[in-house]
């Protein structure tokens, strides 16, 4: 019988298979990859707003508190993302003219809420409460960033599960005092250990925090 | 037995034979007479071949029983090592349970096993080849389905193409011929 | 007749089908028709991924339903091919030669079926790598004390191994069909699929090393998996599935519908192939028995059921058992007992054993009985829990049994492929078992 496939046949199969290999290599590495990016996770990716509200404006320079804005943070599972009439609590007497603002008087006018988009967001399988987090000393820093620091609002932590079990399996270190709650830079709580190093520690005992609890299923899927 | 490189010239001879005895013993007489580099090609296994051509080795099952344990020993070390490093408390169950633990740990053994026992006969039969001088012999295209060839391969010390030839002549094959090497190079 | 002239034979018989197969114009109007089923899956699981769930009937609490019935029924169905290739290799029942390979394609066909149904029955199915275990952004690991993990395992195992036992058993064939192809794309494409296997009497010795290890270790894993399986129910304080008997019961009903698909499978090739000299009256006899020994062996599970809840004399049990009886889904029970058991007892005579049309529709009951047995299971134990407020109904909705009708297409879909293009039935086996005991009949 005559020879089907050439010599060099087998070269050609054994450069596919070892071809295939590495493609599936790189499809992991790649999938693995993205997985990670800020391509998935969003992180520093600004989203666009019918205002461009400056968080580092109004934040940082001006010394508004969050939660003149976001008034639910304390008592509600949402902080909640301001009505027109707050902005307009000031608005309606400095930059009155302002093109920028526009929409907020349009939407004054017409009683027709600005659609803010949501920058922080959890998926709808995740139970999560403002109000209990604020309540232990988490102060808004840790989950949203440097507000202070950015011009346009955008993600500052990841918010994938291992972050949020991070927290959840260990929280003693990131507990602040409540009444400092909406403080932006804790640059010089380590400096003094022998006031904060036990801090945590002391307040997870004060308020009964039992981390084998706080990574059961249901606390979050509920 | 290390078979030539498929480039020399001629790459063996080849005898074919009627019936499967013919062949097993025409095996076990180039055996006799000294022939080592040797290969019998048949539609189906035969059980006394493997004794007739030498074969000693039980690679096979060996690699076959690693893959088992190794199989089972990455199953049951999975699940402590996942228990440990992201504790699961629920349902009441200790952390380390080994009861829940052996079906995956078997499960896996299985997987293993089986997986080394196949890749490894791939491996050791140097297959997929989908090029082989045997190939071009006439009538090889027979030897799936009803008829048995014998190959001695040059590489032997023994071979000596007209006296090679002469000595399968006289095991009384069908034919005796010459297997060609690899077509001229691209 | 001549030893190598029935092997020519033979070898011409089981070739010719893949390169020029006999019923081109049926198997066309077979292959439209299971196209048609797969565009009822596609249909069925493309409305289901935009929808979810809520579109089945099965909730709290029977959060089970059809899929899970279905699961159970097709993975049982496949274990018979393993252990009609496996077990009987061996144990060097030669007969077994002229069955295994469409068996192993039906387990590997069957196996696939019931793997989509758990992953379907997630509620997010495109999330179902989430029961593998990597590195992942959750720093979780799946729960390996749950069944629903073991599952994963399971099943992935049996499709890997039974892929992998039937490759390499159809690899000669290949090897054959290829040497006897005549066209150059016939040729390449059955001579890549047959690696290069040149019937060298070395890779027979290691191939039959790694062949009967593989057999000799699927037979354990058949048993492991379909415990596995009842361990899904019995794990579970659900009044009805705690009886001890559950793993050997649901292993010997999975080799009882197996074998009663083999039957069909075998009755409807030997007819539509002309293999009457190869699949046998013999095979058919002998396939029978089989049938009514594992189906025995399945009522012995049925009495003991019964047995263990008078016995045991738990009120939630004894209530399950009233409700199999008389309850809202009695007429699984009852239709279990009857399609199971009562055409069966035609095999006890050796008239009938020899009766092809007759052998299919007794299987086929044992099919129906056995869906009826998988779903009487489920439903009435599922319906009454201990509480009167988790009691409630399950209906299957139109949607679930339009993706049953899909998953009959994704079995016969590939299996019709497997009998236009590879060869059905192990030819060089059939014709090494002839030369070993020089008896077709046997063979």
């Amino acid at each position: 019988m005559a020879q089907i496939f050439t010599a060099s046949a087998d070269t050609r199969l054994r450069a596919a298979a070892l071809l295939g290999v590495v493609a599936l290599v790189m499809a992991l590495v790649v999938l693995g990859g993205y997985a990670d990016s800020s391509y998935a996770t969003l992180v520093g990716w600004v989203e666009h707003q019918p205002v461009p509200f400056s968080h580092q404006h109004h934040v940082g320079e001006l010394g508004i508190d969050c939660r003149y804005c976001h008034a639910a943070a304390e008592t509600g599972a949402h902080a909640g993302l301001p009505s027109t009439f707050t902005c307009m609590t000031c608005h309606s007497q400095v930059w009155t003219g302002a093109p920028m603002l526009a929409p907020v008087r349009a939407s004054l006018a017409s009683g027709k809420p600005l659609e803010w988009q949501r920058v922080a967001r959890l998926p709808d399988y995740v139970y999560f409460d403002h109000s209990i987090h604020l309540s232990r000393g988490v102060p808004c820093v840790t989950c949203h960033g440097r507000v202070d620091r950015m011009p346009l609002m955008s993600r500052a932590q990841p918010f994938q599960m291992q972050w949020c079990l991070d927290c959840h399996r260990n929280p003693a270190p990131h507990l602040r005092p409540p009444a400092e709650i909406t403080r932006m830079d804790w640059s010089n709580w380590d400096e003094e250990p022998g006031i904060h190093a036990v801090y945590g520690e002391l307040m997870t005992k004060v308020y009964g925090i039992e981390p084998a609890k706080l990574t059961q299923c249901n606390i979050c899927h509920r | 037995m290390r078979e030539p490189s498929a480039d020399k010239e001629p790459f063996g001879l080849m005898a074919e034979f009627r019936a499967p005895e013919q062949l097993v013993d025409a095996v076990r007489r180039s055996r006799e007479a000294g022939y080592r580099s040797l290969d019998a090609y048949s539609p189906y296994p035969l059980e006394e071949m493997r004794q007739a051509l030498g074969m000693t080795g039980n690679v096979v099952p060996w690699l076959c029983l690693t893959g088992g344990v190794l199989g089972a020993a990455a199953g049951y070390g999975l699940q402590l090592y996942t228990n440990d490093a992201y504790p699961i408390a629920i349902g009441g169950r200790p952390l380390f349970a080994w009861q829940p633990f052996m079906l995956i740990t078997f499960e896996l053994m299985v997987l293993f096993a089986v997986g080394f026992a196949i890749a490894g006969m791939l491996v050791l039969n140097h297959l997929p080849r989908l090029h082989h001088p045997v190939f071009g012999v006439t009538d090889f295209h027979r030897a799936s389905a009803d008829r048995f060839f014998l190959a001695i391969f040059c590489n032997d010390p023994r071979f000596e193409i007209a006296e090679t030839a002469a000595f399968l002549q006289s095991l009384e094959p069908l034919r005796v011929e010459a297997i060609q090497s690899t077509e001229e190079p691209e | 007749m001549s030893e190598t002239a029935s092997d020519t034979r033979i070898t011409a018989e089981i070739t010719r089908i893949p390169l020029h197969h006999p019923h081109m114009r049926n198997w066309w109007l077979l292959f439209g028709l299971s196209l048609l089923l797969l565009g009822c899956f596609f249909v069925a699981a493309g409305a289901l991924f935009l929808n979810g769930v809520g579109m089945w009937g099965n909730n709290i609490p029977v959060n089970w339903g059809l899929a899970i019935s279905h699961y159970v029924w097709f993975l049982g169905i496949g274990h018979a091919g393993t252990l009609i290739s496996a077990l009987l290799l061996i144990t060097n029942a030669h007969w077994r030669n002229s069955l295994n390979r469409f068996a192993e394609a039906m387990t590997l066909f069957a196996v696939v079926c019931a793997g989509l149904y758990p992953i379907l029955h997630l509620g997010r199915p495109w999330l179902f790598y989430w029961m593998a275990p990597y590195p992942n952004t959750m720093t979780l690991y799946p729960q390996f004390k749950s069944p629903l993990s073991w599952d994963f395992f399971a099943v992935l195992t049996y499709l890997t191994v039974s892929l992998l036992f039937w490759y390499i058993g159809i690899v000669p064939d290949l090897a054959s069909v290829r040497d006897r192809a005549k066209t150059r794309r016939a040729q390449v494409l059955y001579g890549l699929a047959a690696l290069g296997w040149r019937g060298s009497g070395r890779h027979w010795a290691r191939w039959q090393q790694a062949y009967r290890l593989t057999a000799a270790i699927a037979v354990p894993l058949v048993v492991s998996v379909h415990s596995e399986i009842s361990l899904l129910f019995a794990a579970g304080p659900i009044p009805g599935w705690t009886s001890t008997v559950f793993p050997a019961y649901f292993v010997m009903g999975a080799a009882f519908s197996g074998f009663a698909v083999v039957l069909m499978i075998a009755v409807t090739l030997r007819h539509a192939l002309s293999l009457r000299d190869i699949v046998t009256e013999r095979h058919l006899d002998l396939l029978a028995r089989f049938l009514l020994a594992t189906g025995l062996m399945t009522a012995y599970g049925y009495v003991y059921e019964v047995f263990d809840a008078l016995y045991g004399g738990e009120k939630q049990d004894l209530a399950t058992l009233h409700d199999r009886f008389t309850g809202l889904y009695a007429y699984s029970y009852w239709g279990a007992v009857i399609f199971n058991f009562v055409p069966l007892q035609l095999l006890w005579f050796r008239g009938i054993r020899a009766r092809p049309a007759v052998l299919f529709l007794i299987a086929t009951s044992v099919v129906v009985g056995m869906w009826y047995e998988r779903y009487m299971l489920l439903m009435t134990a599922l319906y009454r829990d201990y509480l009167v407020s988790s009691w409630g109904e399950y209906h299957a909705s139109l949607w679930e049994w339009l993706l049953f009708a899909g998953m009959i297409g994704v079995f016969l879909a590939p299996f019709l492929l497997f009998v236009r293009f590879l060869p059905v039935i192990s030819a060089f086996e059939v014709k090494e078992a002839l030369r070993e005991t020089g008896d077709l009949r046997h063979a």
